[in-house]
């Protein structure tokens, strides 16, 4: 234990040093083995991802590349289709409405997670009575069910019998049809999934602070900075590859979610909260005949998207290692 | 000069961490349904437990049969996915019990064996409700109970408005009645709009009471039900959650005893009894007086088809088991279901309480019959669409119908 | 940094009103827990269970308890093989930077991408062929696919933080990469090893598709599925779900709430020294 702390409190006094490059003694004699050894150490994952994740991606690329119906589904033989299924999908005309919810869907749940995240990590950072269990505390949504959380929010926004249209009520302000009217659905479904989503940010953040050493506060406070320029000068940089990383996987979490669209809304009425996930889940899944390529096909396309996420990440990522 | 070797130990042991969870995991596990041992049964009835009269019945069947019954219960609309996935793997239960309108989609997928095969007799079931198992003049299923929908109200509340149940008989004495409550300050109708399978359902005994049939969404008879519906929530006769509402959630709203009628099943019969107040049931009328045809609901046994061919004759007779006269009222009567066989429901009748829904049964029609088979799915999916943009707003229900009859007509 | 006691009491209160605001959903669904039938649509919505019922509990004590002790093992299960699995990987993507390595960066990026429903097929028919349906560690193993790829990348993120000249001197002093990793690195890396394993009891412990689709027939059910005693065919009784959760976050609650407590005190040992 105390060589631990040790090292932990060596840790910590260079730990926001922005990362330099190491000193290169010994080019030639390092170099190989290490990189050797750099793949013995990823070998376990390689293998895991190779036998679970290879299957299922090839799957659903197969599914989305042939004409399958309930039939050849269970007894195979479905025809090649090539690129039916996409055109199917892109010159649906659900596409368009869809695209634009599922990028305001994502842009708006990824903004107010982040930033409500964000400030509650800087909130519970200061120590005080208390904060480590209200912190603990604030990851129960996490515990549920989705099923539970999401039939709970349709609870809170019924039109009818909800309490936040109750509250409304009280303050005088005429409810509103948050599940049931085309002009809210898509809101309400994002309020939710930000509620969701804030616990994950507030974890990761939370953990990005505390890895940031305290005398670079202590050294700044002498200097008189205010809390403001605090944040912008010290915290806010030296948690950047955390907070990217944070967006990163937020977005493709984001991009991915149906299940809580799907139980309080079902993506409707008429498609108004629909995004591509639930889209591809109501063609594959949610229907009494499931029309598996163009479902396939919409899951796709949310990888391209993912993927495009991701060139950009390994951009940033990179140019933050050169500096 | 560690390294290698260190590298070694880590592939190692990451291999023999991946074969310890596949080998503990293999060593476990005894039931492969294909090779003798238990006949498996899937239900999609989780809320029946292990000691509940259900599984007894089905253990008792199993043991009659000579064999040892397996249950699992599924969430219904898991249990379709999971039974297309475990007949394209060649893993189907020997029983299947699934929802109506599955059938026909599992059939087409040729995971289910004909009455040609299996053997099982039919011809006590009732000509509607058998309807839903088949297609071309196949039988891919034997209905185990039957529900349909009627119009739930609540007593105490038409008696305070002084509105006479006994004499709505169509759709003009049902509004006349609505608007009597409105006027008292109570609530008119509850139901459930919501946009799946549930919510077409629910519109159908509208739909077919108005005259209209599925082949022809657009028609005006379709758009007069349409309008009666859009047309009470534009008057505040039905609350605008309807358009979210599942059954159990409208069923909910029926139960504060603010609502004077309620669209529901059979299935809340036992709930029913619990209210707070009296309550009483009628038929779903037709748009021109009688009672309209709502869609018969319950869930088919069927027989999945298997590699080893030799194991339908003893599922034949678990299955002939389940559904024979005495075992089927023990069963619907558990279910709150109404019995698929004319000699049942006649015992069934015996109880007032129980005449009203073994009548609406008697007049119910299936989903998939009419030969519709795996066009329903796609019909229904229009129509329940073309009802939430109706109710929401976004259309009048002549084009929401239009679109939907377009909709369905192109794939 | 010290701040003044009456000024951190405040704060204190600050941050209960916070939690309660995140928590107020929870709060909702405790009070769907008992409330009646009839009372569960009552408009204006009853703030507190008036005449409440304790229908739901009786049954979810009756049937679920023994579900949870599944859950548990499942999320033990599944911090420790993610945990093995990922921060070896984080660390030689962090820090060994071998070729080929925001390649795998980026499959892990997409791994995520594949819908559950996919994976839970793809994984049926493999443990269908190696006859490990309906096993504890056929689930687990699952259930790992959810955290695996968020915790390489989570690894990697936080690893790539740990000064050079740390590992550097571990070198200098003779030690290797594997003592390195596993006397420096690791003890270091210690918030991000929580913060992983909390996400992944976390998603384990919610998990439905793998549940059902992997384990629905078996005598290993987590409590995810205990819920669907609750669903029927046509009905849903409401007070007895939300019960079954209730139940079911309370342990896990209290267990995170240790946790946090346990290990935060340790990592902030240090810190509050000097």
């Amino acid at each position: 234990m105390p060589s631990t702390t040790q090292t932990s409190t060596t840790a910590r006094d260079k730990g926001g040093a922005a990362p330099t490059a190491p000193p290169r003694s010994h080019p030639s004699r390092r170099r190989r083995p290490d990189r050797w050894l750099a793949w013995g150490f990823l070998a376990p994952v390689t293998v895991y991802l190779i036998a679970f994740y290879a299957y299922p991606l090839y799957r659903n690329v197969e599914l989305s590349l042939r004409a399958y119906t309930v039939r050849s589904f269970v007894q195979g033989g479905a025809p090649f289709a090539g690129l039916d299924n996409y055109r199917t999908v892109l010159t649906d005309p659900a596409f368009g409405p869809t695209l634009t919810h599922t990028v305001v869907f994502t842009a708006a749940s990824l903004a107010f997670q982040f930033t409500i995240g964000m400030a509650l990590a800087l909130f519970f950072h200061q120590h005080f009575p208390l904060s480590r269990t209200l912190r603990a505390l604030i990851l129960v949504p996490w515990l549920l069910p989705l099923i539970v959380s999401a039939s709970t929010w349709s609870w809170l926004l019924n039109s009818d019998s909800g309490l936040v249209n109750a509250a409304l009520g009280v303050v005088g302000i005429d409810g509103v049809n948050w599940l049931t009217s085309p002009g809210w659905s898509l809101t309400s479904v994002i309020i939710a999934n930000v509620w969701i989503g804030i616990p994950f940010n507030l974890v990761v953040l939370y953990s990005g602070l505390q890895a940031i050493p305290t005398e670079m506060y202590e050294a700044s406070a002498l200097d008189g900075a205010s809390g403001w320029q605090r944040f912008w000068g010290i915290t806010f940089p030296l948690l950047r590859p955390v907070s990217l990383i944070t967006l990163l996987l937020g977005l493709i979490y984001t991009l991915k979610v149906f299940d809580i669209i799907w139980i309080m809304t079902k993506g409707g009425p008429t498609g108004s909260s629909a995004t591509l996930a639930t889209w591809s889940y109501r063609l594959g899944f949610g229907n009494l005949l499931p029309e598996f390529g163009p479902g396939a096909a919409i899951g796709n396309l949310l990888i391209v998207l993912a993927l495009i996420a991701g060139l950009v990440y390994i951009r940033i990522d990179r140019r933050q290692h050169l500096r | 000069m560690t390294g290698p070797s260190r590298r070694r130990r880590l592939a190692a042991v990451a291999v023999i961490a991946l074969a310890v969870a596949a080998g503990s995991a293999c060593s476990s596990s005894a039931d492969d349904p294909t090779d003798g041992g238990a006949y498996l049964v899937w239900d999609p009835y989780p809320q029946f437990a292990d000691d509940s009269e259900w599984v007894a019945l089905l253990k008792k069947c199993g043991t009659s049969a000579g064999v040892t019954v397996e249950r699992t219960g599924y969430d219904t609309t898991d249990l379709t996915n999971k039974a297309l996935l475990a007949a394209q793997q060649g893993n189907s239960p020997d029983v299947l019990i699934v929802d109506n309108p599955v059938i026909s989609t599992l059939a087409e997928a040729g995971a289910l064996t004909t009455t040609d095969d299996n053997k099982l007799d039919v011809s006590a079931m009732e000509k509607n409700l058998l309807g839903a198992g088949q297609s071309e003049g196949k039988t891919y299923g034997v209905p185990i109970g039957a529900n349909t929908l009627a119009l739930y109200y609540n007593k105490d509340l038409l008696t305070a408005a002084g509105v006479d149940p006994a004499a709505i008989k169509d759709w003009t004495s049902l509004n006349a009645a609505l608007s009597t409550v409105k006027a008292k300050g109570k609530k008119g109708i509850t139901f459930s709009a919501i946009g799946t399978e549930e919510g077409s359902f629910q519109f159908l005994p509208w739909f077919w009471g108005s005259g209209a049939q599925l082949t022809s969404l657009d028609s005006p008879q379709a758009v007069s039900a349409l309008a009666l519906w859009a047309d009470w929530l534009k008057q505040g006769y039905a609350p605008n959650s309807v358009i979210n509402n599942t059954q159990t959630t409208s069923w909910q709203e029926f139960a504060t005893g603010n609502y004077a009628f309620a669209e529901n099943g059979t299935w809340q019969l036992a709930n029913a009894e619990k209210l707070g107040f009296s309550y009483g049931t009628i038929a779903i009328p037709a748009s021109a007086g009688g009672p309209a045809p709502a869609p018969t609901g319950g869930e088919f046994v069927s027989i999945p088809v298997q590699k080893n061919t030799g194991r339908y004759d003893k599922s034949q007779q678990i299955v002939a088991c389940l559904t024979s006269a005495d075992n089927l009222l023990t069963t619907d009567t558990t279910l709150s279901y109404v019995a698929p066989v004319a000699a049942v429901q006649d015992r069934q009748a015996a109880d007032p309480k129980l005449k009203v829904w073994v009548e609406a049964v008697r007049a119910a029609k299936g989903r998939t019959g009419d030969n519709l088979g795996t066009k329903y799915p796609k019909i229904s999916e229009s129509l329940w669409t073309a009802v939430q943009s109706a109710l929401s707003g976004g259309k009048s229900p002549q084009e929401a119908l239009r679109a939907a009859q377009a909709a369905a007509s192109t794939r | 940094m010290t701040t003044s006691p009456s000024r951190a009491w405040w704060k204190t209160g600050v941050g209960l009103v916070l939690t309660g605001l995140m928590l107020f959903p929870v709060y909702w669904m405790i009070n769907v827990s008992f409330t009646r039938d009839q009372d569960m649509r009552a408009t204006p919505p009853h703030l507190i269970p008036i005449n409440g019922t304790l229908d739901g509990y009786r049954a979810v004590l009756d049937q679920q308890l023994p579900y949870l002790g599944t859950s548990f093992l499942v999320g033990l299960g599944t911090v420790a093989l993610t945990v093995a699995l990922a921060a070896p990987a984080g660390y030689a993507l962090a820090k060994l930077r071998p070729p080929g390595g925001s390649a795998l960066s980026f499959v892990l990026l997409i791994a995520q991408m594949i819908p559950g429903i996919i994976m839970a097929m793809g994984f049926y028919a493999i443990y269908l062929t190696l006859g490990v349906l309906n096993t504890l560690p056929g689930l687990i193993l699952a259930d790992t696919t959810l955290a695996v790829p968020f915790a390489v990348l989570i690894f990697t993120a936080f690893m790539s933080g740990i000064p050079d000249e740390l590992l550097q001197a571990a070198v200098v002093d003779g030690a290797g990469r594997l003592r390195t990793f596993w006397s420096v690195v690791l003890p270091v890396s210690r918030n991000s090893i929580v913060t992983v394993s909390l996400f992944a009891f976390l998603w384990s412990w919610s998990d439905f598709i793998f549940a059902s689709t992997l384990a629905g027939g078996g005598d290993h059910q987590p409590i995810t599925l205990g819920i669907y005693h609750y669903i029927g065919n046509n009905n849903q009784q409401w007070n007895a779900i939300m019960a079954t959760a209730v139940v079911a976050s309370i342990p896990a609650a209290v267990l995170l709430i240790l946790a946090q407590r346990y290990v935060s005190m340790g990592v902030t040992a240090g810190a509050v020294k000097d």
